[in-house]
This record gives structure tokens, C-alpha cells and sequence, in this order.
């Protein structure tokens, strides 16, 4: 199987005083080509930090300590920074949680885009403009060649996230991570957008890596889902799969935690307790304290991520003795 | 492509636009200083006074520099209509040449102070860390000092003269600069557009000139203007205590010094420049001020 993105390994350590952190631990995962990757996780889990680490845009307090991501089946971590920028947003391009805060407010709409295109396709300017206003078409916003002259404050939310959009598709990249693109917006937008990321995605052929907490978008865009906990993935399957069959009790208590208006039940289940922090992280499972189905072996020895049928894996010593160890 | 547009148009009720004008910078900054009762005429009065300098020499009565020895220390008369001073040279002429020393100086001591304030703010919140503390540590012992002393002391060893009065007036404004142009970077480095911008490519250069220029560049122009006015009194100052512009050149902080010796004898001699020196300085302000009010881009269009 060819995969356009794989990350193996990738270990991430922000400094602190205390010393280092290790916010994302050995994580692998891949994409393939055309598909919609999810990572699931609460807040605080390294959903994010993966992403950026992809893209290299972690702050100076972040490093990426170990590991590879072979986009093509290149190496982006033994790449330079000039190099990465060349492929940052031609080849890989990110949106963001914020479409609020993403946009330049003192430059126009139309301006910020056609900066990426003239930034890594060289083109001459009334065709940049052009395409840029064909590209706020093909994001959905109306009147697009009054909104080019536009400043971002005079947009809605949900139109902005669709300027965002416009950015991020416009030199066709193959890859798009979507840091959780629809929590800032209110739900029937939430929907919209996804359905143009959805059409958008047939359309250029591009992979998605969405990183939400929402299993209801997880459920609606994915092919393929990574769970994190604690800076480590503890499952991946398929989204049918890992929506009616979880095997980790942590993706169980997310699932159980969605609110379902046919159970009749009048409180809403949750996973008790926290994510621990990354200085917290003990010798056991990092999910010990918080599962149902603690044993003993959980709190002395971290669970091997264990491969269940070739297709999807999982972190627990529920499962670690019925198939070989992967790690 | 074309399929998706159509689908998306039905859904569009809820993502609709908040105003529909179309607006332009540069048009509606132009129509706001027009429509600014304080702006437009702080920057009427200011063109005018700009335009006189210039013109100095046609709408002079005399040479500013020819001393008229039988009307030494006259008052306002026909003849001199704002008065001689004390070797008898007209004070309207003076005044009005006055105004070439006094805005040229301002103007290079604010475009020095502009200039590398703005380079050192900018590296040092970009950079951030080693470098930025130590920019800021040296802004920081100079800001302890008072502009002016700081003025002072480089005009002390310069040695003096108009020129270098507006270089130590520039550099001495530099660390109050340079700490108000970080002050604005930082909140603009943390914004997301930045880290949007880095996530599609951008070089260091690039993010500075188009993503942190143009956001603080409001803020920069108002306090630039504001430090025009500071500017034009410090070097008024030097001048003042004879660290400036050298006599005769016509420039009103030398001027106001001449006059104060003969205060009591001849009131129109410190008047008339301390006036002229209070307007300038005081439209400066207001234009700055009404800028200030402008320049947010909210505002815009409203």
C-alpha cells in the first residue's frame, strides 16, 4: 500500500523548567492517498503538537526528538528550513482552529491569498487574481470578487474559515491537516464546512489529517481513525470499526461519553479524572487511573501498542497477549 | 468545481457578510482626515506653515540675517511688523526662515528615531529570547535617563550644531521608540495569522514586512507624528541652552533664548517664537491624536 504520509515514531519534547516533557510519545501512524485520517483525543492529549510537528512549526520550545515523517517517502525531518517552506503550504498546508485570528486583518482577503500563490507558483498578478477569485467561488462564498477587495472583519466566522479553506487548497496541496476546523463555529456552519472539506477532498484528490475531539465529525469524515491518550496513540482502525467495536476502554468511555438521546438516561457518562500531565506520566499505562477495567499488571508496566488483525491496533493489556507485539 | 459552488450557494443563509461596501485603505483614509474636524485642520495648519517655510524668501519683509541698527529692539510697528531684537534684525522674517531649521531638524531627528526604533523593536519581539533581552536591558538603562539629558550628552560630544542636535534628538528618542514598536509586534506575533502564514510557507523576512509592518503601522505613524512634536521642542531646547542651531541662523529655540534676555524690555522678542514653536507642536498633536482615533482598522468604514 502506498502511503502519502507515514509518521513513526515521532517523539516530541517541549523544555520546561522542570526539565523535559515529552508531550507526544513514539507515534505512528500513516495516511494514504485520497483518504481522511482522523485523531481523536481530549484536550491535552498531543493532537495538536502532532500536527504542528509535521509541518515543523512548533515554537522554540518544542523539539522534535525521534522519530521520521516520510511524506512521498521523503524524510521531512532531515529537511532544511528553507526546504520546508517550500512545502509548506504547496504540498502540506494546515487550517486552523481560529478562522477568527488567522486572517491578517489589516490586509485584504483577496491580497492574503494571492500571496501564497505568487509565494509558490510565480504566476503574473491578473492571473493570480483571477484564480483567486475562482477559488473563493469553489470554497462556496458568494459575490467573490467584491469579497477579494474585502478586509476579514466584514466576515462571519463561518466565512472566514472559508477564506482559511480557500488559503489552504490554493496551490492544490496533497495533504491538508485540519487542526480542529469546525470548533470555533457554531453547528450548522460546523456542517457546511465539512461537507465542502468532504467535496473538496474528491475534487483535488487530496488526503485530510483531521484532528478533532468530536467523534460526531470523526464518524462523518473519516475513513481511518487514530485515538491518542497522553501524547500516545492507543488505537487505530478503521472509523466503523472503531465506532461500534472500540477495544481500548479509553476510546470506550469517549464513545460512551456523546450524549444519546435513546438511552433515556438522564446524566451523561463520563470518563472520570484528567489527562495527566506530561510530567505525571508514570511507569504504568497512562489510562490506568481512569479505566474500568484496571488490572493489576497496569499499574507497573506501560501496555505495548499490539496489532489485533493487521487492520487496527490498540494500547491494553486487554489484548497485548492475543496477537506478537508490533514495539 | 462548479457542482460544489451551487450546492454551497443554498447553504449560504447563515455565512453572510456583515456589510456589503466594498472599502479601500487608501480612499477611506484620505476621506477620514477629510472628514476629521481635528485632523483636517491640524494638517491644514501644518501644510500652511510647511508651505511658508519653503516660500520664505518671497514672503520674507527682510533678510533675517541683516541687522537694521536704527531700530534696534522696536516693537510691533509697520515697518517690522512683529519688532526687531537687539541688534535690530526683523523678527517676522526670522521667524518664517526659522521654520526650515526647526522642521528639517524635527524631520531627520524623527526619521532616524523611526527608522532604527523600529528595527530594534521589531528584531527584538520576531527574535525574541537572548537577543531580546538584551536590546531591551540596553533600551531600558537609556530610557532611565531623560531624553533630553540623553540629547545632551551626545550633543556634548558631537559638539554643537543644528546637525548634530537632530542626530542626538533621533537617537535619544530610539529606546522610547523601539520599546512601543515591540510592545505592538509582540501582540502581533502571538496573533494566529502569523503561525497561518508560517504554515504556508513564509520566510522570516516576509512575515516581518507583510504580516507585522502593516498591522503595526498605524500604531507606528501616530507615534511617529506624536514624536514630531516632542522632536521639534527638543531640538527647540538645544537650541535653547545653545547646543543647536548657532546664531544667526534663524531657528525659534535660538530665538526664544535671544528673547529671554530682554524679556522684560522687549516681550515680543520670547513671544512670538514660544508661540510659533506652541502651535506647530500642538497641531502635530491633534493630527497625531485624530490619527490614533483612525487607525484602528475596526473603525474603518463606519
Amino acid at each position: 500500500m502506498e502511503y502519502l504520509l507515514e509518521v513513526k515514531g515521532l517523539t516530541t519534547q517541549f523544555n520546561s523548567k522542570k526539565g523535559p516533557l515529552t508531550v507526544v510519545d513514539h507515534v505512528d501512524f500513516n495516511v494514504k492517498k485520497g483518504e481522511v485520517m482522523g485523531i481523536v483525543g481530549e484536550s491535552g492529549c498531543g493532537k495538536s503538537v502532532t500536527s504542528l510537528s509535521i509541518l515543523q512549526l512548533l515554537d522554540k520550545a518544542g523539539e522534535i526528538k525521534d522519530g521520521q515523517i516520510l511524506f512521498k517517502n521523503i524524510n521531512l525531518l532531515k529537511k532544511k528550513e528553507k526546504e520546508m517552506r517550500i512545502i509548506r503550504g504547496k504540498e502540506i498546508s494546515m487550517i486552523f482552529q481560529d478562522p477568527m485570528s488567522s486572517l491578517n486583518p489589516v490586509l485584504t482577503i483577496g491580497r492574503q491569498i494571492a500571496e501564497i500563490m505568487e509565494k509558490h507558483e510565480k504566476l503574473p498578478k491578473p492571473m493570480v487574481k483571477k484564480k483567486v477569485i475562482s477559488l473563493l467561488n469553489t470554497v462556496g462564498i458568494p459575490r467573490a470578487s467584491e469579497i477579494y477587495e474585502e478586509y476579514p472583519h466584514r466576515l462571519s466566522g463561518g466565512m472566514k474559515q472559508r477564506v482559511m479553506i480557500a488559503m489552504a487548497i490554493a496551490c492544490n496541496p496533497s495533504l491538508l491537516i485540519a487542526d480542529e476546523p469546525t470548533t470555533a463555529l457554531d453547528v450548522t456552519i460546523q456542517a457546511q464546512i465539512l461537507e465542502l472539506l468532504r467535496s473538496l477532498k474528491d475534487e483535488l484528490g487530496m488526503s485530510i489529517l483531521l484532528i478533532t475531539h468530536d467523534l460526531g465529525v470523526v464518524a462523518e469524515m473519516c475513513d481511518r481513525i487514530v485515538v491518542m491518550y497522553a501524547g500516545q496513540v492507543v488505537e487505530t482502525a478503521d472509523t466503523r470499526t472503531l465506532l461500534r467495536h472500540p477495544k481500548h476502554p479509553y476510546t470506550n468511555g469517549l464513545i460512551q461519553s456523546q450524549p444519546h438521546q435513546s438511552k433515556g438516561e438522564r446524566r451523561l457518562k463520563s470518563i472520570p479524572g484528567q489527562v495527566p500531565t506530561p510530567d505525571k506520566f508514570g511507569a504504568g499505562c497512562r489510562f490506568a487511573e481512569r479505566c474500568e477495567n484496571v488490572m493489576e499488571i497496569c499499574s507497573s508496566a506501560s501496555p505495548p501498542l499490539v496489532s489485533i488483525d493487521g487492520q487496527s491496533s490498540c494500547r491494553c493489556w486487554l489484548y497485548s497477549d492475543k496477537e506478537e507485539m508490533t514495539i | 468545481m462548479a457542482n460544489i459552488s451551487k450546492t454551497l450557494e443554498s447553504l449560504e443563509m447563515q455565512t453572510t457578510l456583515v456589510k456589503k461596501q466594498p472599502s479601500s485603505l487608501k480612499l477611506n483614509f484620505l476621506k477620514e482626515i477629510g472628514s476629521n474636524k481635528r485632523a483636517r485642520y491640524s494638517l491644514f495648519f501644518l501644510l500652511l506653515v510647511i508651505l511658508i517655510g519653503v516660500f520664505a524668501p518671497l514672503l520674507a519683509p527682510h533678510d533675517p540675517e541683516k541687522p537694521y541698527y536704527e531700530a534696534l529692539l522696536h516693537g510691533p510697528s509697520k515697518e517690522h511688523l512683529l519688532g526687531t531684537d537687539s541688534i535690530g534684525r526683523d523678527l517676522l522674517s526670522r521667524l518664517l526662515y526659522g521654520i526650515r531649521a526647526t522642521l528639517t531638524a524635527a524631520s531627520i531627528a524623527v526619521a532616524i528615531t523611526f527608522t532604527i526604533g523600529t528595527f530594534i523593536g521589531l528584531i527584538s519581539a520576531y527574535i525574541g529570547g537572548i537577543i531580546d533581552n538584551i536590546l531591551m536591558r540596553i533600551m531600558d538603562v537609556l530610557l532611565a535617563l531623560p531624553t533630553i539629558v540623553l540629547a545632551l550628552a551626545i550633543v556634548a560630544i558631537l559638539g554643537p550644531s543644528l546637525a548634530n542636535a537632530m542626530i542626538a534628538v533621533g537617537f535619544a528618542s530610539i529606546p522610547g521608540f523601539a520599546r512601543i514598536t515591540r510592545g505592538a509586534a509582540l501582540t502581533i506575533k502571538s496573533s494566529g495569522f502569523v503561525e497561518a502564514s508560517r504554515s504556508i510557507g513564509s520566510s522570516h523576512s516576509w512575515i516581518l514586512l507583510r504580516q507585522f509592518l502593516p498591522n503595526i503601522g498605524g500604531v507606528l505613524l501616530v507615534y511617529t507624528t506624536l514624536f514630531i512634536g516632542v522632536a521639534i521642542l527638543d531640538t527647540a531646547a538645544l537650541s535653547f541652552i545653545g547646543l543647536g542651531a548657532q546664531p544667526p541662523t534663524p531657528e525659534w529655540g535660538t530665538m526664544l533664548a535671544e528673547g529671554k534676555n530682554y524679556i522684560y524690555q522687549a516681550w515680543w522678542l520670547a513671544t512670538f517664537p514660544g508661540l510659533a514653536i506652541t502651535s506647530v507642536v500642538f497641531s502635530v498633536n491633534f493630527l497625531g491624536d485624530a490619527l490614533r482615533d483612525m487607525f484602528d482598522p475596526k473603525s474603518m468604514g463606519r
